[in-house]
This record gives structure tokens, sequence and C-alpha cells, in this order.
């Protein structure tokens, strides 16, 4: 007969498969189709900085290992974090901005306040700010991926800048403004567009205009993370399946950012009021990749499902605010970090299950 | 009937069932050598020996008295001779008196068509009585059964609710028992009727129970001029929380709940009709390093080594063993720990099954909010805790931890909350 072995024989004896490490890893592995999508479409320029950031990552962890003598590598979170910083990351910037970024994430944001569950930011939104002040021109400097026809100096920007200093005549279309500046399309987006109006649309006595496609497939310039929308929507099913995210943290700022876009639209000269274009705000810029992958991290975000709701609802309205009214193109990295700031104070609040007096005391 | 009842709140859904080939309960071979604690658990007083070292004693002759609450006889499980009366550590930690009978003679009650009393002629007192003689137990807590009823039949307009409900994915032996022995389990239903004068009788049977069996339990019923009726609910751990079923039948408070279990309910029956002490337990006998589970019949005090071996042994390396619950069982530190009165089952878990990790810092996933059955906020506690913090986490509903494990189970940084709450608790009792 076999021997027992001495564990710590504390009950519960039986567990649910997820760990904390585990539920890093997978969401490393669900940022593969990203990771795989930007190399496709930028090809080496992309490769260095995933390369790059995870360097920083294992610098950053060497670092703690020598100062604290305990190796905190095999967690995961270092390597997630690497990965989403370099997904804010436009592709062949220097080696050094995303090696000082994941750095400054690991070393700065997350070690020096005590490690994996004890930082007050998201390391990774945290590295993200810490190079957008560093290397604001770096930061917004973009390539073309292979495959997009270049148009003189206009097609290096992003669909956000070009939306954001269109300064023509009348449009009161996103993508009817993008025709007019003549922003390129490729072959892929007017065939995938016609079938989809031939087989579908037309039958609804609807027409979606040419562009989205670019958009959603990556054939446009962005960050690494931003650029291929399809690969964002793969892994964070994935996500959701393996239950690692709170839905209403997405659900809640998709709503927000949807009904401030559709009021408010993006700014274009001849805009109406509830005239915005939704599909345009969701599939251009890093909105979806930040609200999958950024604003869920469960240390910076309320513990209570009711309070995630809300938590999203704001990152929601406040991304809005900033990529409408602010000085970025992008403000969602922004929007995240205050609402990082703000969660101990709405538990404090707000907690339910706890009475008023009790909360005052005891949060 | 055919609605499914539920719990409202927090709970880890145990869809998933380990199969079980459901055949004829067998008795477990007898032990060469009986280990008898005279202690259940950590809130039971110690029963005082009245037998002596080298004595003879007879298959279910008193060796020890219970004195006062909390307390109640031991019987000698087997017939033999009386080795030894020293100490023991219960799987719980704490010392008790133990003894050790060997088995020797010849049996009075084994191989014997068992008696049939008519109990129908027996009055209130006489029942009360061989209750507290016999030793019966409440199967799933240890406690006295005569003090419960007794408790009970003190209150009225009392519920007795059957709890036939199966939490884990591993143990079966109530759903065996309501199978097999229906008719024994409603005739003992209608003895603790005649304690108590129940209002009504709940039947608790969960959503996988077979539904065929309930016109079987209605006709069983019929037979008495009981008020019985069947309750079916979702399958979820846990489930025997006394608050939550109260809650979960539509009742304010559980002072009119008396909770037993289809396994208590046939040590009683074969007490009052067979003059049984209550010295045999069902033992479901299962986990991942086992061939198949098991349910057997096992005297008192028979090693759980024992019982594995006469199951085939262990198919894989365990990783612990647990007693009862998964969840909140007791491991056993050996092999050597004895079957006791309020063991229904024995899990040898394997690692694929405990799934064990390394204890990480808290990240606030926020699954323990959803699983905490009480509405308690446990990764706050925990951290309170960390902080030595004890009047603020009583604030916070320490207190009213009941643990379950709920949390610990589905606790992604795998932190021992339940561990750590509960060694506040009683360090605040003892205070």
């Amino acid at each position: 007969m076999k021997s027992i072995p001495e564990t710590n024989l504390t009950a519960p004896h039986i567990h649910d498969w997820h760990t904390t490490s585990k539920a890093a890893w997978i969401c490393s592995a669900t940022l593969m189709p990203v990771v795989m999508a930007s190399v496709l479409l930028y090809g080496m320029p992309a490769v260095s900085v995933w390369i790059a950031s995870l360097i920083g990552a294992i610098l950053a962890e060497t670092l703690v290992a020598v100062a604290l003598k305990k190796l905190s590598l095999s967690d995961g979170s270092s390597v997630l974090t690497s990965l989403l910083v370099a997904c804010a990351i436009p592709p062949g910037a220097p080696f050094y901005i995303p090696v000082s970024a994941s750095l400054f994430a690991i070393l700065g944001i997350k070690t020096v306040f005590g490690g994996l569950g004890s930082n007050w930011m998201n390391p990774a939104l945290g590295g993200i700010a810490f190079a957008y002040a560093n290397w604001p021109n770096a930061m917004r400097r973009f390539m073309l991926p292979s495959g997009m026809v270049n148009i003189d100096g206009l097609s290096a920007s992003t669909p956000l800048d070009v939306a954001r200093n269109f300064n023509g005549t009348e449009a009161s279309r996103v993508m009817d403004a993008f025709r007019t500046v003549g922003y390129p399309l490729s072959d892929i987006d007017i065939t995938v567009t016609g079938f989809l109006n031939d087989s579908l649309f037309s039958h609804l006595g609807a027409r979606l205009p040419e562009g989205y496609v670019d958009l959603i497939i990556g054939l446009k310039p962005g960050t690494l993370g931003e650029s291929t929308l399809l690969a964002v929507l793969a892994g964070s099913i994935v996500l959701l399946a393996f239950n690692l995210i709170k839905l209403e943290i997405p659900l809640g700022m998709i709503v927000a950012f949807s009904i401030l876009s559709r009021i408010f639209g993006t700014g274009l000269p001849g805009e109406e009021l509830f005239g915005g274009d939704i599909l345009f705000a969701l599939s251009s810029g890093g909105f979806m990749l930040a609200t999958f992958y950024m604003a869920t991290d469960p240390v910076t975000s309320p513990v209570d499902h009711r309070l995630a709701g809300l938590y999203g609802l704001g990152i929601g309205a406040l991304a809005f605010i900033f990529r409408r009214w602010g000085a970025h193109a992008e403000g969602i990295v922004y929007a995240i970090l205050v609402m990082n700031i703000l969660v101990p104070t709405v538990e404090r609040k707000l907690m339910p299950g706890l009475k008023a007096s009790e909360r005052a005391t005891v949060l | 009937m055919t609605n499914v009842r539920g719990f409202k709140r927090g709970g880890v859904s145990t869809v998933s069932r380990i199969h079980y080939h459901s055949e004829p309960i067998e008795n477990a071979f007898l032990p060469m050598n009986a280990l008898l604690l005279l202690r259940e658990n950590q809130f039971s007083v110690e029963a005082k020996p009245v037998v002596s070292e080298g004595q003879e004693v007879k298959e279910g002759q008193l060796v020890a008295r219970g004195y006062g609450k909390n307390s109640s006889h031991v019987h000698s499980p087997i017939p033999g001779i009386v080795r030894r009366i020293g100490k023991t550590v219960t799987p719980d930690g704490y010392e008790t008196t133990s003894i050790v009978i060997s088995l020797e003679g010849s049996f009075s009650v084994l191989g014997k068509r068992p008696e049939r009393y008519l109990w129908r002629s027996l009055n209130k007192t006489d029942i009360s009585h061989i209750i507290q003689d016999k030793g019966l137990m409440r199967v799933s807590t240890g406690e006295p059964l005569h003090q419960i009823i007794s408790d009970c039949s003190k209150r009225d307009g009392i519920i007795i609710a059957v709890n036939a409900l199966e939490m884990d994915q591993y143990r079966r032996v109530e759903e065996e028992i309501m199978l097999r022995r229906i008719n024994d389990v409603v005739d003992a239903c209608a003895i603790a009727a005649r304690m108590v004068k129940p209002d009504r009788i709940v039947f608790m049977i969960d959503t996988d129970f077979p539904k065929a069996q309930i016109p079987v339990i209605m006709l069983a019923a019929a037979q008495t001029e009981l008020e019985i009726s069947v309750e079916r609910f979702q399958r979820r751990f846990p489930q025997d929380l006394p608050r939550q079923i109260a809650i979960a039948l539509g009742l304010k408070d559980d002072s009119s709940l008396c909770i037993l279990e289809p396994s208590t309910l046939v040590v009683l029956h074969d007490a009052i009709v067979s003059n049984k002490p209550h010295i045999e337990q069902y033992v479901y006998i299962g986990g991942g390093a086992m061939k198949a589970p098991v349910i057997l019949k096992a005297r008192i005090g028979t090693t759980i080594g024992d019982l594995i071996e006469e199951c085939g042994g262990f198919s894989g390396q365990p990783d612990r063993i647990c007693i009862n619950d998964p969840y909140r069982g007791l491991a056993a530190a050996d092999l050597d720990v004895p079957l006791t009165r309020s063991t229904r089952a024995v899990l040898a878990l394997t690692k694929h099954e405990t799934k064990p990790a390394s204890e990480r810092p808290c990240n606030r996933c926020g699954n323990c909010l959803r699983a905490c059955p009480e509405g308690l906020h446990p990764y706050l506690l925990n951290k309170l805790l960390l902080a030595d913090k004890i009047e603020e986490a009583f604030a916070a509903g320490l207190g009213r931890c009941t643990f379950c494990g709920a949390c610990a189970y589905t606790c992604w940084s795998r932190i021992p909350l339940v561990e750590r709450f509960k060694s506040v608790c009683l360090k605040d009792k003892s205070r």
C-alpha cells in the first residue's frame, strides 16, 4: 500500500482549476493571435518590439530575484504585463522604449508596491503612460502595414488622427470624410464590403460603406495591439469562456462608450448630434484591446461584480471624453488609470453587503 | 413537487458527478482490532469508560457511558477483549480517550435475523430512553440524537427536514439509502414524529435523484399518517446549513427546523425496531485514487486503511485522504484513523482532484464573494486578519462564517481562507 505524503492538510481538499498563474499564462496565450497578426502586418519591426518588451520583463524579474531573493517569473504576470505594454507601442519604435516601459511597469509600479496583488495601478498601463510621457513623438510615429497603399504622408497617421484633423468641407460621416481626403482603401475591403452589401445588407435595405473591413483586419497604421481587432476579439472570447475576466467591465465600457459616441460623434464639421459612428469609434484605436485585457485586470478593478459594472461605465465615459476633447487622439489609457485610482474610494462608499458604518471602519 | 427549489446566495455548483455503479450494499469485514474514540469532535464531551483492560465484551455491549450535554454512550462494535484504554488524537487534532477491542468470541448480532420490535406500542419516554441508551448520533454533525430530538420536542410547529441532498461530486450514501431503505427511513420519520410532533415532514432530494423514486417515497409515506412532501433542490454546495434550508423552504429562521439525514434515520430505525446500538455506519469509499467507488456497511472502529484495502487498495497515488466532505472534512494523517459514528465517506483524492498550488497573494478576482453562502467578503476578512485587525474582521461579519470552504475552493491564489477564519474564531471563543 502506498504511503500518504505529508502535505499541508487543510480543508478544502479539492479546488477549482483556476490559479493565479494559470490565469496569467492563459491570458498571455490569448494574446498570441494579436502577436501573429502584427508580425504578419509589420514584419521585423513588430518582432523587435515584442522581443524588446519581453527582455524588459525578464530583466526586471532578474533584478527582483536578485534584490528580494524570490523568483516570481513563473506566475506569468510579468510576461503578461510586458505583452500588454508592447501592445500599445507602435511597430518600429526604438528598442529602448519597450524595454524601459516594461521595466518601469514591473519594477516601478508592481514590485515597489509589494508585488502581484498589491499594486493600485495597472502595471501595463503605468508602463504605457511612462512611455507616452517620455517619448511622445516616437510613440505617435506609425508605419504602414504591408499591403496598404502609401499616399504621401497622409496614410501614416492613424484613422483617429485623420478623423480628428479633418478640416475639409461638410462631411457628416467619418467614412465620407476619409474618402474625401483620399484615405487609401484596400482590395480586400472593397471585395468583402461588396460581398456583404450584395448578399446581406441589400436585403435589409442598408449599405455598409467601404473602409470598416480595413479597420477590423488591421490595414491601418496603429500600435501593435490595436491593429487587428479580429485577433483581439478571438482572444477575448477565450478569456470569457475560461471565466478569467468579469464580463461586467467590458460590457459597461462598451455601453457607455457607444452611447456617448452616438450622441457626440467624432467631431467632424458637418456632424449632427446623435449622428456619431459607433462602429468607427469601437474599431479604430485601442479601445477594444484595453477593454478586454487592461481594464479587466482583477487587481486594480473592483472585487464586486456590481461595482465592476459601474467601473466599466466610468471608464467608457472617461475614455470617450478624453478621446473627443482631450489632447491625445487616444484616451483609454488615462481613462483606466483614473478609474484605477478611484477604485478604493468607490469600494469604501458603495461596497454592497456591508453597512455604511462598517464600510467606513473596515475598508 | 415538480418545480426545483434553490438556494439564493453563494455556493459552488457541483454539476459533474463521479459515476457510481449501484450495487447491493455489502457488509465490510469485521476489524481485527476496533479503535473506539470516546469523543466525536471538538464540541463533544468524552464518555467515561465502564470496562477495564482485559475484560471480555460482547457485541453491542456498553463500553463507555456518556455524561451530560454533548456526550453519548459508546458500544462495542465487535465481540472481543478490551486490549487497551489509552489516549489517541482525533483527526481534528483533539486528544481523546480511546478503547481498543480485539476480535474474539461469538457474535450476538451478526448472522442472526434482526429482531423486529413493534415500536408503535412504545411511548415517548421509552423511545427517548432507547435513543439515549443506544448511543445514537446525528451522522452529519456528530451531535447526540437524543439531545436534538428532546430540544425539538420542546418547541411547537417543528418541521422535520429529511436532508437527502448530496452536495459534492463524490458522495452517494444518502441517495443510496433513500433508494434501498426508503420504508425504514419513512418508519424512522414516524418514530421521530412521535417524539417531536412536527407540523409536516419535508424530504429534500436533489435534481440528480431518480424521479421514478418519488412515487415510491409517496407510497411509503401514505402508509403512515404523516404529512410528507418532497422538494427537489438544485445541486450545489453547501446545502446543509440550517439557516439556508429554512430560507429555501420559505421559513423565517431555522428555529423550527429539525434536520435529519437518511443515514441518521436508518440508525434510528435499527435502534428502535431491531434493538441495535449505533455500531454500524454506511460509508462511501471513493475518490480518484480508488478503482471504483463503493458503499460499505462498516463497523465503528474499523480503520480507514482496512476499508480501503477491502475495496481493492489504491489504484493511484493519493495526494490526501479526506474524511466526509471534500470541502470541509478532515484530512486523515494516516490510514489508522478509525471510522466514527459521524463518518459518511472516505475519499482518497489524487493530485488531479486536489489541484495543489502554491499560495499567492490575493489578486481580487472576486470569486470568494460570489461563493460565500452567507454573503460575506472573504477576501476582505483575510486582508483584515493578515493585518491583525480582528475586531474589524468581526465587525465585517467574521462571526457569521460557517467554515463551509466554498470561498477557499474557488480561490485562485489558494489562500487557506477557511483555516485562517477558523483559527481566529476558535481563539476568540476561548478568550
